[in-house]
């Protein structure tokens, strides 16, 4: 007996001295938080100055009004979110500076897009994003973009359908599968492609149409970079050229000419597979990027039949010319920008390492005049609830 | 400080047991035997069962020629009075006269009497005065005749007693609704009746120095280990306290892990799932007084087991269990995890419920480990509250609770409305497993402690300092947490999921392995085959 009392006495005391030194020192209640949903870098006026806006869930003011609640006032009106702006030395200065203008501590697992000013990529990136990859608070799963504007004008836009602006952007970036035509770029894989050698970063491309309140934050495209610098951009048709060769076409609208020609047919993206398929023939390096793709018809503007065979088959054969053309129209972006955005680099290196060797520093002296030959095989396989469209017979 | 408090509670019991030796031995009830005198045994008597109103002394004579003295001494509400009026009085008094009186000579009266006489089932000659008392006060009636130092006990036992009811604790949809009473014989008939098998053995023992309880140790001969009937006997026999007066001091007396806050003995209300367990293999203790059966050994997840799950279809009755396994989890676990989330590991949970439980954490006082305290103690308040409560005033109880848990608390910004929540999860799914509610209640405090401190590595430590506890505990020498560990392949086939009958080839391996087969292989219903 005495003894159990001993060794109790013992646990007790063990587990007081565990729970009281070793606990709580990381406890954070939920209302001392500030929840970041967005971070944009710009470079300001001031040179070698960094300036972060973030922009903070109030989650008070996320809760929708209730149904009996309209007599309360007050929330109706406030915006949901807070937008701090703070210009410092470095990055992780300027958000502890924010300290000073919010009374809780920026909370950034949950930040969803860091958006990185032209100004700013311009002049090279890998300063303003060591700290996003360094600390262990943001992730690496959030979404980079480049605003054409500076990225607190993006962060200042109007979101319509969601509470929060940099939400908003955020599902407009998820949302990118029904078009096909903004890429999507994590910070993961922009890291990846910045350690990378050959291949060039892209990030999407983010505008602010619209003016005074109504302005709006647009997807319209890709940035490219060199090295970490920003280097150019590609258009929507050229993005989408980029992301068949990169194999992240989730879906998307191909219109092509009636074969009669008197009007537009819209093909819906079903499936689509690619493949880069590096291959030295006669001494030389020849690259082939084949595609496969099935659509379905989704909607026709012309009156014809477009079931006879002949009709169906020159309908795939204009597909696989506007996704030939599509493809064609990124490569020649990208040989005018001298950006290895397809990654042809690394697909040569898998397959050839000990070539590799040798072509990895002049790859930029190989990468314009690179024979890329793309091979599109696109079928054509249902054609909706209807055959022929609807017409009097 | 604890040790002193040991010492003592160690001086205190040496005090008792001196207590209880003096009181064994006291002059009250004599070691002596009757006399051949009517008139000393009844002043003896007298003296002994005392001033008690309850007991009755009828005096008589019968015989015809030559009158013959005697007495009828029996409890007054604890005997069959139709018995003692009809079986007894009646043929003395009466047909004594159809005897011949030569036959009915005082010397061998009582041998007449007994064999002729009484048209009772049960009577015995008893010489002790102390037997005799002892069968009197246990319902029995005494008849003593002049001239005889022996009396006789009538079987006359017969009380008020509760009717075999549906049990409230265990109710099911399909199954058996009996339920064991206070009454010992009723509750081993109901198990003989539901195992016909002249190896039932019932042994009763008598436990109580003061309260002389009848405790009765149920198993099947052939099926339970005989080393482990040996060790519940033993073990009951080692008790020398002054009163038995529910299955509950019999427990905490020869269970195995006496400081373990988890039961190591199971009891029951049902005579189909003492039946079951019987014949699993495992030994029932049946106490005089209570409903609630014991069975040794217990095994952890027998708490997971309901008797629904033999008699539904195989498939529901594996979901539910699975369920029971999941709110077990629930109900220790909900409201730790939800303070270690919300208080350390934020980036843990999905950017719209973050914000929709920031936005209810907003303006509420208490950080959320206290909450989850106050919560938890209010909730168990009002449980023990609700248990408690005279049916007429239960009404109240739930109205005046869901206040206190309810809307009232987070629209009074007190509570946080995810918490009410976590809370009301945690009550309903506790209710779920109702042998082990209490232990939950208790790892679930203690888990909201240590995640309040550590966060997840505290829910993390606390659950495998939990399990390391359970796989180290045995009941009556098999592991606790059998068959999982030590793992028993063989008898996972009512663990998570419960075969069909037809499976169930084997007796738990640890408990009825002496004799494992439970039926024949293949009796899975099929179309009879060509040369069958």
């Amino acid at each position: 007996m005495v003894k159990r009392g001993s060794l109790f006495l013992r646990i007790l005391a063990i587990s007081l001295i565990i729970l009281l030194t070793a606990g709580c020192w990381n406890r954070r209640e939920l209302d001392t938080l500030a929840i970041v949903s967005g971070t944009g870098i710009d470079k300001p006026e001031e040179p070698g100055k960094v300036q972060i806006t973030v922009q903070i869930i109030k989650p008070g003011e996320m809760k929708a009004p209730q149904a009996g609640g309209g007599g309360e006032g007050g929330s109706g009106g406030q915006k949901p979110y807070w937008t701090v702006t703070a210009t410092g030395d470095t990055v992780f200065d300027t958000i502890r500076e924010m300290a000073h203008k919010s009374n809780r501590k920026l909370f950034f697992p949950h930040n969803e897009i860091i958006i990185l000013g032209e100004d700013a990529a311009e002049e090279g990136v890998q300063k303003y994003l060591d700290f996003f990859a360094r600390d262990h608070e943001p992730r690496w799963l959030a979404w980079v973009l480049v605003g054409k504007n500076t990225a607190s004008e993006v962060l200042e836009t109007k979101a319509e359908l969601e509470k929060v602006p940099a939400i908003s952007i955020s599902k407009l970036i998820e949302a990118r599968g029904a078009t096909s035509e903004a890429s999507a770029v994590t910070l993961h894989e922009f890291l990846t492609r910045l350690m990378s050698k050959t291949t060039a970063p892209v990030a999407s491309l983010i505008e602010v149409s619209g003016q005074g309140k109504e302005k709006t934050a647009l997807l319209t495209g890709t940035a490219v970079f060199k090295k970490d610098k920003l280097a150019g951009y590609l258009n929507k048709t050229e993005t989408r050229g980029l992301l068949w060769v990169l194999n992240e076409i989730k879906s998307g609208i191909i219109d092509v000419e009636c074969p009669g020609g008197k009007g537009k047919v819209s093909l819906e993206i079903i499936r689509a597979r690619s493949k880069i398929i590096p291959e030295i023939k006669d001494n030389t390096l020849h690259l082939a990027v084949e595609i496969d793709e099935e659509g379905n018809l989704g909607s026709q503007m012309c009156s014809d039949d477009l079931t006879s065979e002949s009709a169906w088959k020159t309908l795939e054969k204009n597909q696989a010319a506007v996704i030939h053309n599509e493809v064609m129209a990124a490569l020649k972006k990208a040989r005018e920008l001298n950006t290895d955005i397809f990654g042809f680099g690394e697909a040569v290196h898998k397959k050839y390492p000990k070539l590799w060797k040798d072509i990895e520093d002049k790859w930029d002296e190989f990468f314009p005049n690179l024979e890329v030959a793309v091979i599109v095989d696109a079928k054509l396989r249902r054609s909706g609830l209807i055959t022929k469209t609807v017409k009097p017979e | 400080m604890l040790q002193r408090i040991f010492k003592k509670i160690h001086v205190q019991q040496i005090l008792n047991q001196n207590v209880q030796e003096k009181d064994s031995a006291s002059p009250k009830v004599s070691q002596d035997n009757l006399s051949r005198d009517l008139k000393q045994n009844l002043k003896m008597l007298r003296n002994i069962l005392g001033p008690s109103s309850d007991v009755v002394i009828r005096e008589f004579s019968f015989g015809c020629e030559e009158k013959i003295n005697a007495a009828l001494i029996f409890l007054d509400g604890m005997t069959n009075k139709t018995i003692i009026n009809e079986s007894i009085i009646k043929p003395l008094m009466y047909h004594a006269r159809l005897i011949s009186p030569e036959e009915l000579r005082p010397t061998n009266s009582i041998e007449i009497i007994k064999r002729t006489m009484l048209s009772v089932g049960e009577v015995k000659k008893v010489t002790p005065l102390e037997e005799a008392i002892n069968d009197c006060l246990a319902g029995d009636t005494i008849l003593l005749i002049n001239g005889f130092h022996e009396a006789l006990v009538v079987s006359t036992k017969g009380w008020e007693a509760r009717s075999v009811e549906e049990p409230k604790t265990e109710a099911v949809v399909r199954g058996p609704r009996e339920g064991f009473t206070e009454t010992l014989r009723v509750n081993t008939a109901l198990l003989r009746r539901k195992i016909c098998n002249s190896n039932f053995i019932l042994e009763t023992l008598q436990l109580g120095q003061k309260t002389k309880t009848n405790v009765c140790i149920a198993y099947l001969m052939g099926v339970a280990n005989p080393r482990l009937v040996e060790e519940v006997k033993s073990r009951l026999k080692r008790i020398k306290t002054d009163a038995i007066l529910e299955s509950g001091y019999i427990e905490e007396f020869i269970e195995d892990a006496p400081f373990s806050p988890f039961p190591t003995m199971a009891n029951s209300e049902k005579p189909d799932v003492v039946a079951a367990k019987i014949l699993e293999g495992r030994v029932a203790i049946l106490v005089d007084g209570t409903p609630m059966v014991l069975t040794v050994p217990m095994v952890f997840i027998e708490s997971f087991q309901s008797a629904e799950d033999y008699y539904s279809r195989p498939y529901y009755a594996s979901l539910v269990r699975t369920l029971r396994f999941l709110a077990f989890l629930i109900t220790i676990t909900a409201p730790a995890a939800y303070v270690a989330l919300t208080t350390f590991h934020q980036e843990f949970i999905p950017t719209p419920l973050l914000i929709t439980m920031a936005a209810a954490r907003e303006g509420t006082p208490f950080p959320a480990v206290a909450e989850a305290l106050i919560m938890g103690t209010i909730f168990e308040i009002l449980r023990e509250a609700g248990v408690r409560l005279p049916r007429p005033i239960g009404s109240a109880i739930s109205i005046v609770g869901a206040l206190v848990i309810g809307e009232s608390a987070v629209s009074a910004g007190l509570i946080g409305a995810p918490m009410v929540i976590v809370i009301s999860l945690t009550a309903i799914a506790s209710f779920v497993i109702p042998s082990q509610s209490d232990v939950a209640a208790l790892a679930r405090l203690i888990l909201t402690i240590l995640a309040g401190f550590l966060g997840a590595f505290g829910i993390i430590i606390g659950l495998l300092g939990g399990l390391i506890h359970l796989c180290a505990l045995r009941s009556f020498g098999t592991p606790y947490f059998s068959p999982l560990s030590p793992l028993s392949l063989l008898d996972l086939k009512d663990v998570f999921f419960r075969v069909p009958m037809w499976a169930m080839l084997t007796r738990p391996r640890g408990i009825g392995w002496h004799d494992f087969k439970r039926q024949k292989w293949g009796l899975m219903p099929r179309p009879p085959r060509k040369n069958e």
